[in-house]
């Protein structure tokens, strides 16, 4: 990896024929065909300007995995499996038939103009006023202004009230009681729409972030939507780390349906709910929670760590339901700038990662999530060490000694019996499962 | 033992394909309107046959994605978007050949039935000579229209390849080794290549099999060949997805179908004579040329539509010697490179590091599935890399100072 900062640009695929605005500097272009995010690409300043026929290319790769993703007669919508990657179901006779394949992109590429006056957006805060102000100013700047947005300031003193005074429509509350699961659980009990969208203090969202996320659940009978969390800065080395090395939040451009059958797939070992999304970019209908419970209080930042958003997604998809990944629904997030607190980070992921195992195995008793804490989560460890040695980059092993220090710090989870007695899962959704 | 090569076009009806008695499985090259965009391999029982449902199947599952590429790109082309206009250069093909005449003329006239209707300036076509024993070579070339024939007396690869860069007019000049035949499509590829990539330093395009005829030609094509797939590539100085770049020159493609910029060769000195030099180092030439070019500056282009059919070895013994030349290749190019530029010693070390543990890594894979032949295959390979590591570049510069010497 370079010392340099990386630049990350915007490039409308649509709009350009030649590569003008490159520069010197390392960058992660993002590719847009209009308002559609279509793929994004991290060059070197070797590699640009990309050249006209590098840009064809793009847009001729791009263009067509959209046009399997989402045209139906090309057979969408395409259903996440094991394989992490998305594989569309385009036959060679439907291949055959398509045609004006580029007017087809135009017309998917249309803008959402859904009002959004049934969206409530909840946004959990702690001690981040700058940061919080800069996303609810994203949230002012809406196509389709939401039904209502409600901060949820869960520092001790309430810091974030002034912060929240100077827009007018947000709508705010104090949780003094730390976690963020119960943080959102007060965000959905004062919550008067039928959608809840969540996202964190620590984003920007997309000028049609309500509009895409009103289109996709008047388009899908889903319960739930997670979208694209792409980097806003990639500033430095930690931040750069975090989405290169590490994966970032996801860098998957077409639908994905997470139904019965990724849960089937991946199930033996400890089913890979956390590829559905980020707790940054999701959506829910209220019923939602009536059927399946809430976010579960246990987990979550301020508690065991993270993964009460892919618990949520575990308990939904064992429960029979199913989550659409739509990445037209957009937000930009500000990755962890310095290096220990990029740390600390990763330490809480896995620590958190398996709590929400315990905890997942406690409801619905899969044994996939022990094997996962025991079998997997050792063997990636090992895999990831040996790789690292021989292939770099070196301060990959600095975060992976972090992560084995969180899985270590999650393997107490499995024996506090008091702890894993504490379910807030409500008994109907048992009972559905058992039978 | 063998596989049937067929050529199925996929924007036609497809019929089930027939196998003989010595066939046990079928080597699928597909097209879509002419455009290669996949290749296949299916093991079948023998005397079988694959039905057209089952053709249909594997159409659905691995080409179907690339047709709807295919697609798009037509429809980019036709409304002129990304259009490049650059006028084509004047080609030269230099084919390189020692003492296999009967091959030579089968690649001959593969190409006599697409030079003439290039879009290039100008066409012509060179034979090297490297230091045959007899006259059938250029009785070969005498065969046909419009080849010049030009003797090289040191043998040699990259002695030959260096009397063609001599001998050549053209701006752009296409190697071809012997033992390929060209696709149909061959000029016309690199012509688009070419119009499109203004300022690139060379290209290298796809190599498929020839036949498949014995086990070992099965064995090598299942095992990845010269296959660097049917998606463009483009490679510059340095490659942000992989910090090794451009020292895994490996990646872009193979000296049996590499074109360059003529004047950028002759610039850079030609190539390394000292590589590539028959059956002591039979490799490395390629790598340290592709590697050159990019260190100068200058892009490359994998471009999948400028494609050669290539015969591959007959016998599993010549295939183990080839993973060994592999190998040894590989190391003598690290080791010169190391030592001609000094900026990037530390990506030569990682590279031999990452190299030794990819090859351990693919015994182990081998021993732990009892699969004894890639096992033979990894060893001969690692030996190799480890006699290359062990002072070959020096032996082989030494070996060509005596060939220079009594050529005088």
């Amino acid at each position: 990896m370079t010392g340099d900062a990386f630049r990350v640009r915007h490039v409308d695929l649509d709009a350009i024929d030649a590569d003008a605005d490159a520069g010197d500097s390392p960058s992660l272009s993002i590719f847009w065909w209009k308002d559609l995010p279509v793929g994004m690409r991290a060059s070197l300043p070797d590699e640009l300007p990309y050249t006209k026929a590098r840009l064809r290319q793009f847009t001729a790769e791009f263009s067509a995995a959209q046009m399997a993703a989402r045209s139906t007669s090309l057979g969408a919508p395409i259903q996440a499996t094991d394989e992490g990657r998305p594989k569309s179901a385009l036959s060679l006779a439907a291949a055959f038939e398509a045609k004006n394949l580029i007017d087809g992109l135009d017309e998917l590429a249309t803008a959402s103009s859904a009002s959004a006056q049934d969206i409530s957006v909840v946004i959990c805060t702690r001690d981040r006023g700058p940061a919080l102000a800069e996303c609810l100013r994203s949230l002012a700047g809406q196509r389709s202004a939401p039904g209502e947005i409600i901060v949820v300031d869960n520092s001790r003193d309430g810091n974030a009230r002034m912060v929240c005074m100077q827009f007018a429509e947000v709508r705010y509350i104090h949780e003094a009681r730390p976690g963020l699961s119960v943080a959102r659980t007060a965000g959905i009990r004062v919550s008067r729409q039928a959608i809840i969208a969540f996202t964190d203090d620590d984003v920007e969202v997309h000028a049609g972030w309500t509009a895409e996320i009103a289109r996709a659940f008047a388009e899908h009978d889903v319960e739930a939507l997670t979208g694209l969390v792409l980097p806003a800065r990639l500033d430095t080395v930690a931040q750069r780390s975090f989405q290169f090395d590490m994966g970032g939040f996801g860098t998957t451009f077409v639908p994905l349906v997470f139904g019965r059958r990724f849960f089937e797939e991946t199930r033996p070992n400890g089913a890979h709910v956390w590829r559905i999304g980020a707790g940054a970019n999701m959506a829910f209908r209220r019923s939602v929670f009536d059927r399946i419970g809430l976010f579960d209080e246990r987990l979550g930042a301020g508690a065991a760590g993270c993964s009460e958003d892919s618990e949520f997604w575990y308990r939904l998809l064992a429960t029979g339901g199913a989550c659409l990944y739509e990445p037209r629904i957009v937000v930009f997030h500000h990755h962890r700038s310095d290096w220990p607190g990029l740390r600390r980070q990763m330490r809480a992921y896995m620590k958190g990662h398996v709590a929400a195992l315990v905890v997942q195995y406690d409801n619905f008793g899969d044994r996939g999530n022990i094997v996962r804490i025991w079998k997997k989560l050792p063997a990636y460890f090992l895999r990831t060490f040996l790789r690292t040695l021989f292939e770099g980059p070196p301060g990959r092993i600095g975060i992976l000694a972090a992560e084995v220090e969180g899985w270590l710090a999650g393997l107490q989870f499995l024996l506090r019996f008091g702890w894993r007695k504490r379910r807030t899962l409500p008994p109907q959704a048992l009972a559905e499962e058992k039978t | 033992m063998g596989y049937r090569l067929v050529e199925i076009e996929l924007s036609k009806p497809l019929a089930p394909i027939e196998l003989a008695p010595q066939h046990d499985g079928v080597g699928l090259i597909a097209r879509w309107q002419d455009r290669l965009i996949g290749f296949e391999m299916i093991a079948l029982p023998a005397s079988s046959v694959l039905s057209a449902e089952r053709l249909k199947a594997v159409a659905d599952e691995r080409f179907a994605d690339r047709i709807l590429v295919a697609k798009v790109d037509v429809e980019l082309s036709a409304r002129r978007r990304f259009a490049a206009e650059t006028a084509l250069p004047n080609l030269s093909i230099a084919i390189c050949t020692k003492d296999r005449a009967k091959r030579l003329s089968r690649l001959l006239s593969s190409l006599d039935l697409i030079r003439w209707k290039s879009a290039f300036q100008s066409v012509e076509i060179v034979v090297v000579d490297n230091a045959s024993v007899d006259a059938t070579t250029r009785e070969a070339v005498e065969c046909f229209k419009d080849v010049r024939y030009v003797f090289e007396p040191k043998a040699g690869l990259d002695f030959a390849r260096n009397a063609a860069l001599r001998a050549t007019t053209g701006t752009l000049i296409a190697y071809l080794d012997d033992d390929v035949v060209v696709d149909r499509n061959w000029l016309a590829g690199l012509a688009k290549a070419c119009r499109d990539n203004p300022g690139t330093g060379g290209f290298t395009g796809l190599v498929l099999p020839f036949r498949l005829d014995t086990e070992a030609q099965i064995v090598f094509e299942q095992r990845g060949g010269f296959g660097r797939g049917f998606i463009r590539n483009e490679f510059h100085n340095t490659r942000f997805d992989n910090p090794l770049h451009p020292v895994g020159s490996g990646s872009l493609g193979a000296g049996c179908n590499m074109a360059f910029d003529r004047a950028l060769l002759i610039e850079l000195g030609g190539f390394d004579e000292a590589l590539d030099t028959g059956s002591p180092l039979p490799g490395g030439g390629d790598l340290d040329i592709f590697y050159r070019v990019l260190r100068s500056g200058r892009p490359m282009i994998y471009e999948p539509e400028y494609a050669v059919y290539h015969e591959h070895r007959e016998t599993i013994e010549q295939l183990r010697r080839q993973y060994w030349s592999w190998g040894l290749g590989m190391m003598a190019f690290l080791v010169k490179s190391r030592r001609t530029d000094e900026e990037l010693r530390a990506r030569h070390r990682a590279m031999v590091r990452w190299w030794f543990f990819n090859q351990f890594k693919a015994l182990a894979r081998a021993a732990r599935g009892l699969r004894g032949r890639d096992f033979r295959f990894g060893i001969a390979e690692l030996w190799g890399g480890i006699y290359g590591l062990a002072g070959e570049y020096d032996r082989s510069s030494a070996r060509v100072r005596t060939i220079r010497e009594q050529n005088r």
